[in-house]
Formats: structure tokens, C-alpha cells, sequence
């Protein structure tokens, strides 16, 4: 895909937060002041002083921003970048059917061996020490629960 | 110099054989919990508690400490390495860590040069916590909700570095962060804030995950860019002795490591402020010297400004906890509570009954700050080790490392949530040349700012009158009012011909 | 194609052996109702805190007393949402095992967030029992304005203005008993929470406040050295020990004794069966008659034993709720 050098003149990326920040700064405005109160008398700020103050800091700061973001650069998204994200995606979702542990022992896997195109001899030291790590310190030393997802709660109980 | 002779009684104490044995012991799992990214001292310490009942009181108390000083070591390691801070204070060592471990191509140095600057830090915390420890926690008390409020617009103004080259996405991203912290639980009002009805937001966004994402998973997507790279090899300096620093960068390190060691072990004894603050006092307080790189780009003075003040507040933070009983943070009230449980109780009457015990866990941080340098120090040849590993493998380890950290902060999933979308959100900062760390510092801060001020506007029934009367508030003010009114000041003496114009690139 | 599908099941069945890691034995019941598997006991706030330590103490007790069955408990720390999130998992865990091997630990201070920012309520959990009770005390520095409560009487009908520094959730509560009791209004005294009591002990060490409000426990030793003078018993009764010269409110002037119910229980999941109810009641009814109990938890932390089995646990904590309720006006 060519890189895109051309400033952009449309809604792009570089607009996205700047204008993400506006909206919220309203919307913590209007909750703020509507709902949890600006200043009482007696007691000073109430919890709605300080987010509005600072989301109207906010609103400025990015007006101001949205109308400088035109002069910039269009950044690159190389696609690849968006696999990590996906992988981490699915493990959220895969943890529901089998548990935390074992989604990520499927994602080292099929990543190491299947994506990265490693040999068995990488993919399989790598996924030990990866996995002397996640369950030699977490599960066995500190002890944290992992979920066993509905797959292996079923089976087991 | 009472306190002296007590401090020697004290390693007399310590100095057996399975006291030096628990000593090392806490050492090294402090600094494994403090590397790995996820688990901050608050999780560390309360999950390797446990692990201490099995000694007795004296022997358990000292491996506790150990554990949460090492802690702060521990933090700089995946900070310089792989820019993932390994718990919060160590935000700030990422700025300068790891741009001289990777473009700089110093990481031996790096390292040390953190290991070096936290043992300084350290040294200078315990040194006048045995001098003056009382009177230094009974200093810290006088700091009640005005004073605070003061202190920190003093800090906030000095977060005008923080935004770089580009104010206005600083600032943006400095209020993003603020209104971040402002969502869940009020304390003040007992209300929720901006929870929109969610019940997990109720709680709020939990700040370590959130780190996590935004800095570590940030990092890792970024990494997919450069997998194919060829990993320059850094294998000449593999060795202790590659990580040796030259007489010329000790003596750059020195400076910033004392004041920031006396600077953060102050911080650390404030009510409610800890490493974290203290690493950003320090760091901002390194603004105003001399460094000889700039700040940012690898300078070895910005990693010792805030390795030492991390660790002086580690130090510090122990002056109220054993004077008065009153932990500064959640990892002090842990270890409050550890301290509790083996009999020791910490507060007014701890040195007059118990002073074998405070004297005995009070040598055993001079020791274990010893022990954790040499143990530090000799790992980092390992450490670089993790520099020389392609890519591609590190990018599924570290991924795991982010996703089973994050879970474990709070035990769910919704953890592993707010790292995944903040990682995603940070990418796209990244990319859209926005710096992180405002975000971070801001999160951290503005929620002791907000709390403090809104607790002395309550004291005052809502006039400003308590900020004047109070007299350190006051001075405070006047620092406040110096530092907003003085370029202001300047360019107007400059204009009236007063002030020669100074050939000066800050 | 076949060589992905070949790598995630080899995938699969590696992954397979990781949970065998986690899981206990399962043991069939014989009569009546006895723990099969690992309990799950929950507890909805952070690991070292007071809940945790009432939560690891009676799980340890009734290990060693033999009282689980030879089954693990699993203290879990879910402090998502404040805390709310694992109350609302616990309410909806299925009947059946599940139902029967979960407990939560539940006390005044997790009930009135729970109701005042939620809809969960009480009618979604099975009380199992009531363990523990503590009262609170008011407080004055070293160096305070007012030497007793009279005088912070007296200052405020003189119109002068009075800061009171707590915890959130009890304290709140009893506080705003006390200034209702007094007929004064929040301005006169002015409360600041505090995240938890060793704030507001640090801030009227520094002289910042007039009072503090606070659970023997965490006063006791500051008392001791001193530092901290009790003025007010906020109880039916007088205190004993170091504390036995603070008077009732009563006793100070034409008024009610102030007296605010903070306790501490175990609840179960609303689904969990009638004999299991039964089992956890009179266990923990056993761990709450051994010496343990009595010397290393009550006594250390200054509490009230007071044990109360499923049923009037349920009856008291339907009653708190319903008055809490009123008070906020739901």
C-alpha cells in the first residue's frame, strides 16, 4: 500500500482524536454539571467542580487541536500491527470456552509455529519458557485463579 | 547519635545466619515481582505474605522488607529493556531507560546506572529515616489537606515539560488523563462519578492494566513493525564488564541521584503521596540542572533523578509507617498489616516497646538496599540477554505477559479489557505523535490534587481563607504565584531593558 | 489447511493439561450435606485489609478444626466495581455444587454501597451467620480546641464550626446518626471521608480536624501513647481499659445513646440448599467458640464476639437493610 504523504483535507485518523477528546469533554461537562454538582456553599467543590473544569480545559485544548491535526501527516498502518490485537481479541473470547490458560498456550502455538513460520524446535522451547513463566510464577508461586471457562467447569464438576 | 548505637544493636540482630538468608530471599522475589509488568508492590507484597508466615516474627518481618525495597529495583528492569514500566513509578524510568538501552545502545548501562541511582536513593532514605524518623514522619503530618493542595500545584506546574514540542496535545492528553482518574467511586460524596450505570466502572478504571495497555500492549503492536529487523547485535557487551559505566557517567549520575534521593524521600513521607509522585518530583526537579543530554533522549541523569527518588520514598514512606502507624499507600497498609500480625506494632509506643524488632527491620534495609544492588548488578548480563532475543519471539511473550499480568491485578477479565482497549488506544497515540507519560502522571496526581482541595474547602465551609492562614500553605502560595508570574516578570524586564536578553536553548 | 487444523488440536490437547494444574479432587457425600469440593470463598475487597484478614482467619480455623470436609478453601480477592461486581457473582451462582460450596464475606460497610449504588440486595444472598460486632469512638488530638464533647457541644450552639475526619461507609453512617441525635446540621460539623481511618487519624495527628471517628482497633494504640483521647462512646455501654473514660453521648447532655451496628458475617449465594445452610451455620458457629477466634482475632483487633446462627443473621441483616434504606430514602 503506498504511504499517503498528501496532507489530508477530509476526517482522518489524525482528526479522530482530537475530535474523540471533544466529545467527551462535553460529555463530562453535561454530566458534571447536571448531575453531581458544581459548588455548593458550604461545602466548596461538590464532585462535578473539578472534571468540569478540566474537561472545559479539555474542550479548548482540542478544538484547538482538531484545527492544527489538518496539517499533519496521514500516519502508516501497516497491517500486519493489527494481528496482535486480533490475537489478544480472541484470547478474551476464547477464555469463556476454555479458560484463560489454555488460550494463550493455543496463541503461542498457532502464532510461533503457524504465523511466524518458526521450527518446532523454537515454537516448542519458546512456548516452555513462556509457559515455566505464566504458571511457575502466577499460577504456582502467587496463586492467582485463572477462569477455566465453561467448556472445562462443565467437564470437571 | 543514640539512634546510631541503636542501629548497631539492630544489625546485631540481623546478622544471622537466617536472617541474611531471609534478607537475600525477599531480595530477589522483590525484584521479580517489581520486573514483571503487572504486579506492583501493592500485589507483590500482599501476595508473598503468605510465604512469610512460616518464619518467625523477626525473620518474616525482615524478608518483607527486603521483598518491597527490592520491589522498587525491580520496576526499572522491563522499563529500559522493553519500555513496559514494571510497576508505576517506574513510568517515568521508561522516558530516559529506554532510549538509552535502545538507541543510545547502552542498556548495561542503563541498567546499572538505575541499579546504582536506587541504592543512593535508598542509602539517603534510611539515613535520615534513623536520624530523624519521628520528627520526619511528625513533619509529614503537618501537611494536612491545604498544604497538599498547595504542594501539588507547585508539582503541576512543573508538568509544563511534560508536554514536549507540542503543548496542545499535552494539555489534551494531561485533562484525557484527569478525567480518567475521575470516573467510579467518589470517596468525598460516597457517590459514583461517571460510572454510566456500568457496574465495573464503578470501581473505576484500574490503573495498573491500564498502564499495561497503554505503555506495554502499546509497545508490542509497535514491535510488529520492526520483527524483520535484523537484532543488532549487542553481544560485545555481554559481559558485567561491558555494563560498566565510565568515571565521567558516575560522576553525571551523582548529582541527580542525591537530590532526588533527598527530594523523594521527602515525598515519600506526605500523606498520600508515594514512588510514583516522587519519580515525577524528581524528575521535574532534574529539569532545572544541567544535563548533559537532553532529557528524553537517553541522558543518564534523567534515569537517576527518578530511580533515586523512587527509591528515597520507598524509604521514606517507612518514617510514618513505623512512627506513627499510618501507611502512606495500599502497599503500606499491607505491610502494616503483615507487621500487625507478627506482633509488631507500628506506631507512637513501636521504638519504646519493641525496639529490637523496628531496629532489627530498620538494618535490614540498609542491608537488603546492599544485597539488591549486588544481586541486580550481576544479572545484568542476563537481563541484556532479553535485548538479543528476536523479535518475534518476544512479541508472543511479552503479549502473554500483558494479558496474564493484567488479569492478575484484579483477578478478572476486566482487566485484561482495560489493557487491550488502552493498549489500542495507545497505539493509535503513538501513531498519531501523542506522548503517553501526561496521561499516566495526570492519572496518578489529579486525584490527590482533587481530594486534598475539595477536603479543605470542606475544613474552610468553601472560603479560600484556610489557605492563607495556614502557613505553609501560604509560603506554598507564594512559590506558586513566583513560578506563574516569573516568565511573565521576565519579559517584561526584558522589555523595559532591565534583564539582558541571555543566549539560552533550554 | 490440515496443518493448521493438526497444530490446534495438538494446541488443544497440550492446553488441556494445564487446568488438570488447578483442580481438586472431587469427593462423593455421604449423608446429609458436607463439602465435596474446593470452596470458593470470596471477598470483595483488596488482599491485607480488614475483610481479608476476617476472611483468611475463619477459612484457617476451619481447616485445622477439620470443619471443611478435608476440602480447600480458595480465598479469592474480586475487587472489580468497588467490590460489587463478585457481590453480584456470588447472588447468581447456580444452585446446586456451585451454590453450595461459595461463601462471601459480608459486612455493614460492603451492604449499604451495595444498596445505596445498586439494585442488588440483601434477598439475593442466603445469610449463613453473624460473627462479629464493633462500635466506634470519637476522638480529639493532643493539642485540640475542645477537651470534651461538651465543650464541642457548647462551641457549636455558639456558632463556631467543627471538623470531623472518618472512613467511608460505617463512619458515614454513624456520623450522620450522631449530628440527627444532636440536631445540628452537616455545616456545624463537617465530616470528610477518608478512603480508610488511618487517613483520618493523619489528619487529626497534624491538627487538621477537631475529632475523629474511629473503631477501637485502630485508635488503641495511639490512645496508649497519648495521642489520641477518646471523648465520646458512641455505644449503649461504656468501653473498658483505655477507653472506659469516654461517656456515652447520654450521659453528656439530654440525649439518646448513639449507637451505629457494624458487623461482620458470611453470606451464600440465594440459590444455596437448605442443608448447606444449615452446615455453614453451625460451622462457623464452631470456629466462633474456639480459643482461637476468641484470642487471635476478637481480642487482637478489639472486636465483639457475637455469633449469630443463619436465621437470626437473616433477620438482623433485614433489618439493618431496611433502615439503611429509609435513611438514604430509597
Amino acid at each position: 500500500m503506498a504511504e499517503e504523504v498528501t496532507k489530508s483535507k477530509r476526517f482522518g485518523v489524525n482528526q479522530l482524536i482530537p475530535f474523540a477528546m471533544t466529545a467527551i469533554a462535553v460529555v463530562f461537562i453535561w454530566l458534571g454539571i447536571s448531575v453531581y454538582g458544581f459548588w455548593s456553599a458550604t461545602k466548596g467543590p461538590l464532585p462535578g467542580f473539578f472534571p468540569v473544569v478540566v474537561a472545559v480545559c479539555m474542550l479548548f485544548a482540542g478544538i484547538f487541536a482538531y484545527i492544527s491535526s489538518f496539517k499533519e501527516k496521514e500516519p502508516v498502518w501497516p497491517r500486519a500491527n493489527w494481528l496482535v490485537v486480533l490475537s489478544v481479541a480472541l484470547i478474551m473470547g476464547a477464555t469463556f470456552l476454555i479458560g484463560l490458560l489454555p488460550s494463550i498456550a493455543v496463541y503461542v502455538l498457532v502464532w510461533l509455529k503457524g504465523y511466524e513460520k518458526c521450527s518446532w524446535k523454537t515454537t516448542l522451547i519458546t512456548f516452555a519458557f513462556i509457559m515455566f513463566i505464566v504458571i511457575g510464577c502466577f499460577v504456582l508461586w502467587l496463586g492467582v485463579p485463572f477462569p477455566k471457562g465453561i467448556i472445562f467447569e462443565r467437564f470437571f464438576n | 547519635m543514640e539512634n546510631f548505637s541503636l542501629l548497631l544493636h539492630g544489625f546485631a540482630v540481623l546478622f544471622t545466619l537466617q536472617n541474611i538468608g531471609a534478607t537475600i530471599i525477599g531480595a530477589v522475589l522483590g525484584l521479580i515481582i517489581g520486573a514483571m509488568p503487572g504486579i506492583g508492590s501493592l500485589a507483590g507484597v500482599a501476595l508473598l505474605l503468605p510465604l512469610t508466615y512460616k518464619f518467625n516474627p523477626t525473620t518474616a518481618i525482615i524478608m518483607l522488607g527486603a521483598l518491597y525495597y527490592a520491589n522498587m529495583y525491580g520496576g526499572a528492569f522491563s522499563a529500559i529493556l522493553l519500555n513496559i514500566p514494571g510497576d508505576s513509578p517506574a513510568v517515568m524510568t521508561t522516558i530516559d531507560g529506554y532510549p538509552m538501552a535502545t538507541i543510545r545502545k547502552r542498556p548495561g548501562q542503563a541498567l546499572l546506572t538505575s541499579n546504582i541511582s536506587s541504592f543512593i536513593g535508598g542509602l539517603i532514605g534510611m539515613i535520615i529515616l534513623t536520624f530523624t524518623g519521628p520528627a520526619l514522619a511528625n513533619v509529614g503530618l503537618k501537611f494536612g489537606p491545604a498544604e497538599m493542595t498547595a504542594l501539588l500545584l507547585v508539582a503541576m506546574t512543573s508538568i509544563g515539560w511534560l508536554v514536549g514540542e507540542n503543548p496542545t496535545k499535552g494539555l489534551l492528553l494531561t485533562m484525557f488523563g484527569i478525567l480518567l482518574a475521575c470516573m467510579g467511586m467518589d470517596t468525598l460524596s460516597g457517590s459514583p462519578r461517571y460510572d454510566f450505570g456500568n457496574i465495573y466502572l464503578l470501581g473505576g478504571i484500574s490503573f495498573t492494566p491500564f498502564v499495561i495497555g497503554l505503555v506495554g500492549f502499546a509497545q508490542v503492536i509497535k514491535l510488529m513493525e520492526e520483527r524483520n529487523v535484523q537484532t543488532k547485535a549487542v553481544t560485545d557487551k555481554l559481559t558485567i564488564r561491558g555494563s560498566m559505566i565510565t568515571r565521567h557517567d558516575f560522576k553525571r549520575l551523582l548529582p541527580p541521584a542525591f537530590r532526588s534521593g533527598l527530594l523523594g524521600t521527602f515525598v515519600g513521607v506526605l500523606p498520600g503521596a508515594g514512588a510514583t509522585t516522587a519519580a515525577f518530583v524528581g524528575y521535574a526537579a532534574q529539569k532545572s540542572f544541567k544535563s548533559e543530554e537532553p532529557l528524553g533522549s537517553g541522558a543518564i541523569e534523567g534515569i537517576a533523578a527518578c530511580e533515586s527518588a523512587n527509591n528515597g520514598a520507598a524509604a521514606g514512606a517507612f518514617a510514618p509507617l513505623l512512627a506513627l502507624g499510618i501507611p502512606g499507600s495500599g502497599t503500606g497498609a499491607v505491610l502494616l498489616g503483615g507487621l500487625m500480625m507478627w506482633g509488631l506494632n507500628p506506631g507512637p509506643l513501636l521504638f519504646t516497646n519493641s525496639p529490637d524488632f523496628a531496629w532489627g527491620l530498620i538494618a535490614s534495609l540498609f542491608l537488603a538496599n546492599l544485597i539488591t544492588l549486588a544481586i541486580a548488578w550481576s544479572v545484568i548480563p542476563f537481563l541484556i540477554k532479553i535485548l538479543s532475543v528476536p523479535t518475534k519471539l518476544l512479541i508472543p511473550c511479552i503479549t502473554v505477559v500483558c494479558v496474564v499480568g493484567s488479569y492478575s491485578t484484579s483477578n478478572s477479565m476486566y482487566g485484561v479489557l482495560v489493557m487491550f482497549l488502552s493498549g489500542i488506544l495507545g497505539y493509535v497515540m503513538q501513531k498519531c505523535r501523542y506522548a503517553s507519560p501526561p496521561v499516566l502522571l495526570a492519572f496518578v496526581l489529579a486525584p490527590l490534587l482533587e481530594s486534598n482541595m475539595r477536603k479543605a474547602f470542606i475544613i474552610s465551609r468553601g472560603s479560600l481563607s484556610l489557605f492563607i492562614e495556614k502557613p505553609i500553605s501560604f509560603f506554598l502560595i507564594i512559590v506558586l504565584f513566583a513560578i506563574l508570574l516569573f516568565p511573565l516578570a521576565r519579559s517584561l524586564l526584558l522589555k523595559a531593558g532591565i534583564v539582558k536578553q541571555k543566549e539560552n536553548n533550554p | 489447511m490440515r496443518k493448521v487444523v493438526s497444530m490446534i488440536s495438538l494446541a488443544l490437547m497440550l492446553a488441556s493439561a494445564v487446568p488438570l494444574l488447578a483442580e481438586g479432587k472431587a469427593d462423593k457425600a455421604s449423608t446429609g450435606f458436607a463439602p465435596s469440593k474446593d470452596i470458593e470463598w470470596v471477598v470483595s475487597s483488596s488482599p491485607g485489609g480488614g475483610s481479608d484478614i476476617y476472611t483468611r482467619m475463619i477459612s484457617d480455623i476451619m481447616t485445622r478444626e477439620k470443619l471443611a470436609g478435608g476440602q480447600t478453601f480458595l480465598v479469592t480477592n474480586k475487587t472489580d466495581g468497588g467490590g460489587e461486581v463478585s457481590r453480584l457473582m456470588v447472588s447468581r451462582v447456580a444452585a446446586g455444587k456451585a451454590a453450595d460450596h461459595t461463601l462471601l464475606t459480608f459486612n455493614s460497610g460492603d451492604l449499604m454501597p451495595m444498596v445505596k449504588n445498586t439494585a442488588n440486595r440483601l434477598e439475593n444472598f442466603t445469610p449463613l451467620a453473624m460473627m462479629a460486632v464493633d462500635k466506634q469512638l470519637l476522638f480529639i488530638g493532643e493539642k485540640a480546641k475542645y477537651k470534651t464533647f461538651a465543650d464541642v457541644i457548647a462551641a457549636v450552639k455558639a456558632g463556631g464550626n467543627v471538623v470531623m475526619a472518618g472512613s467511608k461507609g460505617d463512619d458515614v453512617a454513624t456520623y450522620e446518626m450522631l449530628i440527627k441525635e444532636l440536631g445540628f446540621t452537616e455545616n456545624q460539623i463537617a465530616y470528610i471521608t477518608n478512603d480508610a481511618t488511618s487517613g483520618a487519624i493523619t489528619s487529626i495527628l497534624g491538627g487538621h480536624v477537631d475529632l475523629v471517628i474511629s473503631k477501637p482497633a485502630a485508635a488503641d494504640q495511639y490512645v496508649a501513647a497519648g495521642k489520641l483521647i477518646p471523648v465520646l462512646a458512641l455505644s449503649k455501654t461504656r468501653f473498658t481499659g483505655s477507653l472506659a473514660s469516654a461517656p456515652r453521648l447520654s450521659e453528656v447532655g439530654a440525649y439518646k445513646d448513639v449507637e451505629y451496628p457494624v458487623w461482620r458475617g458470611v453470606v451464600g449465594p440465594k440459590a444455596m440448599s437448605p442443608a448447606a445452610v444449615k452446615y455453614w451455620s453451625d460451622a462457623l458457629k464452631a470456629v466462633s467458640e474456639t480459643n482461637n477466634w476468641k484470642n487471635d482475632y476478637i481480642g487482637k483487633f478489639k472486636l465483639l464476639s457475637e455469633y449469630m446462627n443463619n436465621e437470626a443473621a437473616a433477620a438482623f441483616m433485614a433489618n439493618f437493610q431496611a433502615s439503611y434504606l429509609k435513611s438514604i430514602g430509597k
